[in-house]
């Protein structure tokens, strides 16, 4: 088998000379971006965990649970605000197994879980601030004697006045929410581009709206849960479902007190996250620890569906002043927007989903002069969280409704209104922040209403008088790709190829049903090493692995997969070059492909890929990288929310066509025309699977989802009975998706993310779909049956 | 709301017998059968009680049988046999059309009929075909047996007609050759939804005209009701789009629906009027008649 010339080389070259191979990240990265042929990047390729899932072997957290394990269960409060006057734990303690009931005051480190401020207890201290908050944790032998102490703890409350209204809360200062504050205002953003006044004056039409979007439960099929065990693997070690693990330790040890080293933390296949698990993730994961801590046992946490809804946060409630003005020839002035965010009892992730959402307020267009003002606003309720759109969905809903209500004074097309005041290479945004590639939204409306047949449909239908009225609709929407403004990013992960050929990937990023560590992230480094792709393992969702962020703003795939990339880049260069003496070529020659190592334009002289490996391990080569990138940001000034807010934007678009029951009110979504402009599609049967995942969630949203709170601020439909899902039955026809690979320079062959993007538009396509069927703007969501029928009444559309 | 089912003496019966003799000499007890109502409301404390008599294995309850001139089933019998059920489908078409859009195929193969009649929930959706078609219960207890049309049946929300002692036995269904019958259930989705509003009606009709005429709803009053008003107004009238439309209108007398997290009572008043004239356009073309 051993083809190989040894010619002028030396059979044993110094170490220098191999090392001498590229590692620097931006090389690596656009020399990857640039490739022109695949071997498995843009195919189909088959997840690893397929199988498994569908037999129903794939464990999660709660498989690892055993008898004999604590079971931990959670005192919630009963007052939406009130101080803790007392809380007697005797009758709990005394009751048949248990072991032990942990309040704020047993936390050994501090008790401040608060992302963006530090406003959060873990565990309820000095006073309550929503129904439904944490205050006790009752530990017990079985889950049974668990539940039964939990009736028992006796929490002595002074009830305060409450405020459940953001528009009140934010003109009261009498009830606070949080005192220290001295306001309800949690947090504020801003943007001042250009001069709003001249903006306005050069309008020839002017729409202005005052838009309310309602909360949204992520429902994910599996609860919260942790397993905490005491000395496992020489640490604390958790087995958690939460979307960052590195978060989950860091936050763990702040809560014990000890130093991240102390703490180990793995993510086993998670049954959905959408956000959810990445706020209250770390903070089961914290209870766990907690207990398994103070107890010197291993200890279990699972929420019931109903404290899962009672506790964890939300989708953001909303209350967006719109103001927007433009020209005869169709082009935007100006925008004056203000963004109402009800936060409920804490800002948790409020004001980053605010600037998100104050960035994004445009929509993709382009806008000479925009004035945004946002408030974050305490009120006595669950708090708002990360949710799949992040802060985006409510307000490219507003401003969607905006475009097609100015198209209309303009008695122009809503797509063509829309394609002349589209974002394009050379723009600039709201922030003025110059985009200068990766911008391929136009060409993906343009497709778009082609492939749905928009122009002769928007003519045809929205004229009928009769019971059932059609409409078509589109919502455009963008999604900033990492964090926003100068927040920092990176991405990182850990590879090693054994003696064997075979590869493992360490990441910290989950597999929460998305399938970036089981597909994509096997197929970038399948691609860049030419190994085999069933010799690459992804071990996922350990802090093990190098902190490479978490699995959240669509970036498992995007920022999230650079770290892999670029080390199993840096292990190719040095292939190459091995590869290069051993088959006496230059290492640009060197083909590796599906296990094959051979020249270019001479498959003859070839080795296996085992046999290089091996060569590898007696030469002296590292196998062996991380693949460390900070992504470079630039400058943005936040007091008037100027600068680069984004290094590049994802883009979408939705079409859906809906038909009305006028008599009952009930809105069917015929089909939806998804259409998305996020770089390389590394694996399209999982962008599919998300795009459909996506789109159906946001209908979801749009058409049924809603909680219900009484005049506590307690959640009255905390479970599957009444708080209203899709079912397979209500899913419309989704179209294939329309896709325009507009390359991003740092992403890894140029994508930029998925996972969030077809539920932005869906709101707002749907909204405006049945605006269009109704000849009624909407402003308020949800479109139930019973709002669009008392719609229908209200403005005498039937007899 | 932490769900934890309290403590309880469990006996199982085998026979209908052993199940009565039970229940004759326990107190404090609830029956359980398909336990798809029971077993939630255990564990939300709707009901505490000391002993749980489980009558799901009980093989002589659960039958479909058609016996001519009407059909029988037994009270364990399973939605979704009932569903499935040729004889159903042919002698009582619209109960199968309201059993097919209960809850989900999981739930329909442990959940029984009479589980859903004796729970007593103003939401019941086999209770509005069964009022169209003139069902008959029959209890039965230690004392013997004895017949309850089935509009007598509910007393209220979880309320029935059932003595403390007495198990339901069967639902008996005359069988009526030339009438056309049709279920409507408004929900917040598509399937697997409690009603909002559920509607049957069943018409029989004469040349042109209504002969009978039979509506029932649930979910907007504390018992599934009769729209005895609406169907007076109809009998004897010609068959014509208005008579339907006003006759429809004319539901509102019998109804009297609350506002809660699942909708309006507004919305319900309405969407009953709707669904009222939309059920009985669809019963009569079941009998070929278009208006
Ligand atoms: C997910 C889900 C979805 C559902 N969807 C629907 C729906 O769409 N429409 C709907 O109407 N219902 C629905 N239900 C409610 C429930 O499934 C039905 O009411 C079902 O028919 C109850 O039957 P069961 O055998 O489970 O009753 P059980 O829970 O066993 O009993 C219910 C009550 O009846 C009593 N009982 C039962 N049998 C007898 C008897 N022979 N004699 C005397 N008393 C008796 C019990 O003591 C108990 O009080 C749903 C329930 C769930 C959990």
């Amino acid at each position: 088998m051993i083809r190989f010339i040894f010619g002028r080389r030396n059979y044993y070259p110094s170490s220098g000379e191999i090392m001498a191979s590229i590692e620097d990240p931006y090389v690596l990265i656009d020399k990857w971006l640039r490739a022109k042929e695949f071997i498995v990047v843009g195919k189909g390729v088959a997840r690893t965990d397929a199988f498994e899932k569908a037999l129903g072997k794939a464990k999660y957290v709660e498989d690892y649970f055993q008898s004999g394990i604590l079971f931990i269960k959670q005192v919630l409060s009963t007052e939406p605000h009130a101080r803790i006057k007392g809380i007697n734990v005797e009758e709990a303690l005394r009751k048949p197994k248990v072991v032990r009931v942990i309040t704020a005051s047993d936390i050994p480190g501090e008790n401040q879980v608060g992302y963006a401020l530090p406003d959060q207890p873990l565990l309820a201290e000095g006073k309550v601030r929503f129904h439904g908050e944490v205050v006790a944790l009752v530990v017990a032998e079985d889950i049974d004697a668990a539940l039964e102490a939990s009736e028992s703890v006796r929490i002595n409350y002074e009830p305060l006045p409450h405020i459940l209204d953001p528009l009140e809360a934010l003109q009261r200062k009498d009830v606070l929410v949080h005192e220290e504050v001295g306001s309800n205002i949690a947090f504020r953003t801003r943007i001042r581009k250009g001069n709003v006044e001249e903006g306005f004056s050069k309008a020839d039409v002017i729409v202005e709206n005052e838009y309310r979007t309602h909360h949204q439960d992520h429902l994910y099929l599996e609860p919260e849960g942790a397993l905490a065990i005491p000395g496992l693997d020489g640490r604390l070690t958790v087995i958690t479902a939460a979307q960052y693990p590195h978060l989950a330790q860091s936050i763990i040890a702040r809560v014990l007190g000890v130093p991240a080293s102390d703490i180990k933390v793995i993510v086993p296949y998670m049954g959905g996250g959408f956000g959810g698990k990445d706020d209250e993730g770390p903070l089961t994961a914290a209870k766990a620890a907690l207990t398994a801590y103070l107890t010197g046992r291993p200890s279990f946490i699972l929420y019931t569906r109903e404290e899962s809804m009672r506790t964890h946060p939300k989708r953001e409630a909303t209350i967006i002043k719109y103001k927007s003005g433009a020209a005869r020839d169709g082009k935007l002035t100006a925008i004056d927007v203000t963004i109402i965010h009800d936060t409920g009892a804490y800002a948790n992730r409020g004001p980053f989903i605010l600037w998100r959402a104050t960035v994004h307020a445009s929509g993709p267009y382009h806008v000479p002069h925009a004035k945004v003002d946002g408030y974050c606003v305490y009120t006595n309720k669950v708090y708002q969280g990360s949710f799949r759109g992040f802060g985006n969905p409510s307000v490219q809903f507003a401003a969607e409704a905006q475009m097609d209500e100015l198209a209309r004074k303009l008695g122009m097309d809503p797509v063509e209104f829309r394609l002349r005041n589209m974002l394009r290479p050379g723009l600039t945004t709201i922030t003025n922040q110059l985009l200068d590639h990766s911008v391929g939204i136009a060409d993906a409306v343009e497709q778009l209403a082609k492939v749905s047949g928009w122009y002769s449909k928007r003519r045809e239908y929205g004229v009928s008088t009769g019971r059932f009225r059609r409409g078509i609709g589109i919502g455009v929407a963008w999604h900033g790709i990492s964090t926003s403004r100068g927040v920092p990013d990176w991405s990182n992960a850990y590879i090693k190829i054994d003696k064997d050929g075979s590869v493992t990937a360490f990441t910290g990023i989950v597999e929460m049903g998305q399938g970036s560590p089981t597909s994509s992230h096997r197929q970038i480094v399948a691609e860049v090493l030419g190994a085999p792709i069933e010799k690459i393992k992804v071990t996922f969702g350990t802090s093990d692995a190098p902190d490479g962020g978490a699995t959240h703003a669509s970036r498992g795939t995007s920022i999230g997969a650079i770290g892999v990339l670029v080390a199993a880049a840096k292990i190719r260069e040095r292939l190459n070059k091995l590869a290069s003496e051993l088959l006496n070529c230059s290492p640009d020659e060197v083909v590796i492909r599906e296990g094959k190592v051979y020249v270019r334009g001479d498959v003859e002289r070839s080795i296996t890929w085992e046999e290089l490996i091996k060569h590898a391990y007696s030469r002296g080569v590292d196998l062996s990288a991380t693949g460390y990138f900070f992504l470079p940001k630039g400058k943005f000034d936040d007091t008037v929310g100027q600068g680069q807010a984004y290094p590049a934007f994802s883009y979408v678009a939705m079409i859906a066509e809906v038909e009305v029951d006028t008599e009952t009110g009930k809105v069917r979504v015929l089909k939806v025309w998804p259409a998305l402009a996020a770089g390389r599609i590394i694996n399209p049967q999982q962008v599919e699977g998300q795009i459909e995942g996506a789109a159906v969630q946001g209908m979801g949203y749009v058409l049924m989802e809603q909680l219900v709170f009484d005049d506590k601020g307690r959640l009255l439909n905390p479970d599957l009975t009444d708080y209203v899902v899709p079912t397979a039955l209500d899913v419309p026809e989704i179209a294939k998706p329309v896709y325009v690979e507009d390359l991003f320079k740092y992403g890894p062959f140029g994508a930029k993310g998925v996972g969030e993007m077809a539920l932005i538009p869906a709101p707002a396509a749907i909204a405006n779909a049945v605006s269009h069927a109704l000849g009624v703007r909407i402003t308020k969501l949800p479109i139930t049956p019973e709002a669009v029928y008392f719609e229908v009444k209200k403005h005498g559309l039937i007899k | 709301m932490f769900y934890r089912i309290p403590k309880f003496n469990y006996y199982r019966a085998s026979t209908l017998n052993e199940a009565l003799d039970l229940v004759s000499s326990l107190n404090d007890f609830k029956v359980l059968a398909g336990g798809t109502d029971l077993v939630i409301d255990l564990k939300v404390r709707r009901y505490t009680v000391k002993n749980v008599v489980d009558i799901s294995r009980i093989k002589e309850l659960d039958y479909i049988a058609d016996d001519g001139d009407r059909v029988r089933i037994g009270a364990l019998t399973k939605l979704q046999s009932i569903a499935d059920s040729p004889i159903i489908r042919e002698k009582a078409p619209v109960l199968a059309d309201a059993v097919r859009e209960m809850a989900s195929w999981q739930i329909r193969n442990v959940a029984t009929i009479g589980g859903n009649l004796c729970n007593a929930s103003p939401a019941a959706d086999t209770a509005p075909p069964l009022y169209v078609l003139n069902a008959t219960l029959r209890l039965v207890s230690k004392e013997g047996e004895r017949e309850v049309p089935i509009t007598e049946f509910f007393l209220g929300p979880r309320k029935t007609a059932l003595r403390s002692r007495e198990l339901l036995k069967e639902i008996v269904i005359p069988h009526e050759p030339d009438c056309g019958a049709s279920f409507l259930k408004l929900g917040r989705r598509n399937s697997f939804t409690l009603s909002v509003v559920a509607v049957a009606t069943l018409v029989k009709v004469d040349k042109n005209k209504f002969a009978d005429v039979r509506i029932a709803l649930n979910s907007v009053a504390p018992t599934p009701v009769r729209a005895r008003k609406a169907e007076e107004c109809l009998k004897g009238k010609e068959i014509s789009l208005n008579n339907i439309t006003e006759a429809a209108k004319l539901v509102l007398h019998d109804i009297s629906p609350i506002s809660d997290v699942r909708a309006s009572a507004e919305y319900r008043k309405d969407m009953s009027v709707v669904l009222t004239r939309d059920s009985l356009i669809k019963s009569l073309e079941r009998v070929g008649i278009k208006v």
